[in-house]
């Protein structure tokens, strides 16, 4: 009983979460997608070359690293649930979150680094 | 047997939601596009990544990407559509199941059963998302016709 109380409540805080990120990631993908439209002036092509993608990730690295947290933790939570709802991993659910964890971890050194690296 | 053709029909119909209301679309819409989105934050990640290794590595991972030809921009408004309408759509569900808004007062189960939370604002608030996102996507679809020089 007192297990199941337990994993309610951790469902409850990964609800939680997904909330969070989905309303900071309205507000950095905007400007994320603002920075690469036309309001910008800037043709489509311009915007992905090499001076102008670095000088975004330079100049932005705050909203760009805020990016790179919600969507990672909102994506991959996202993916968790739908891989429980659908697999019903009764006894290994841990599995499928321990999956979860391990692709956060991984997305997000890999966008780290980018984020640091790029300079 | 009986288990793995249960589970493999469960499977389907939920992701079927024919004969079911507005409410099973958007759930349904959400979470295609939601894993649309999962499979490109990946590859952009990858994409991104690769300014980290210098000019030479952004140009091969810009032309092995421009050699697909007009799929690459198809696959950029497929992404396009899928942010906007599980943007739209969540901020819809924030608003429903944080805030409460549109939810419609509780009222006492009498057959047939009609949901207050699909109450006609429920329903407004799903169609105008519906068209505000349509607009945009053909919009996002001139623009990158317009990248391609199409138009």
């Amino acid at each position: 009983m007192a297990s199941k109380e337990f994993s309610l409540m951790r469902e409850s805080w990964s609800m939680l979460l997904t909330y969070i990120t989905a309303l900071i990631l309205v507000f950095v993908l905007t400007i994320h997608l603002l920075l690469e439209s036309p309001l910008t002036g800037v043709p489509l092509e311009a915007t992905l070359t090499f001076g102008y993608a670095t000088g975004n990730l330079m100049y932005y690295k705050v909203v760009f690293g805020l990016l790179l947290f919600a969507a990672v933790i909102h994506g991959i939570n996202g993916l968790r649930v739908i891989a429980i709802e659908w697999l019903h991993p009764r006894k290994k659910a841990w599995l499928v979150n321990l999956l979860a964890v391990v692709l956060i971890g991984f997305f997000l050194a890999l966008g780290s680094y980018t984020l640091i690296a790029v300079t | 047997m009986a288990k793995t053709s249960r589970f493999k029909s469960g499977l389907i119909s939920s992701l079927i939601p024919f004969g079911f209301n507005v409410e099973r679309w958007g759930y349904v819409i959400h979470r295609v596009t939601g894993v649309i989105l999962i499979g490109y934050l990946a590859a952009h990640l990858f994409e991104t990544f690769q300014l980290s290794m210098g000019p030479g590595a952004w140009a091969n991972t810009m032309s092995a990407l421009h050699s697909l030809g007009p799929l690459e921009m198809v696959g950029l408004w497929l992404v396009a559509g899928s942010a906007l309408y599980h943007g739209a759509n969540g901020i819809r569900l924030v608003l429903n199941e944080v805030f409460g808004i549109l939810m419609g007062k509780p009222i006492m189960p009498v057959y047939p059963y009609s949901p207050t939370s699909l109450g006609r604002n429920q329903k407004l608030a799903v169609w105008t998302i519906t068209a505000v996102v349509l607009v945009l996507w053909l919009w996002a679809g001139l623009y990158l016709l317009a990248g391609l020089g199409v138009i």
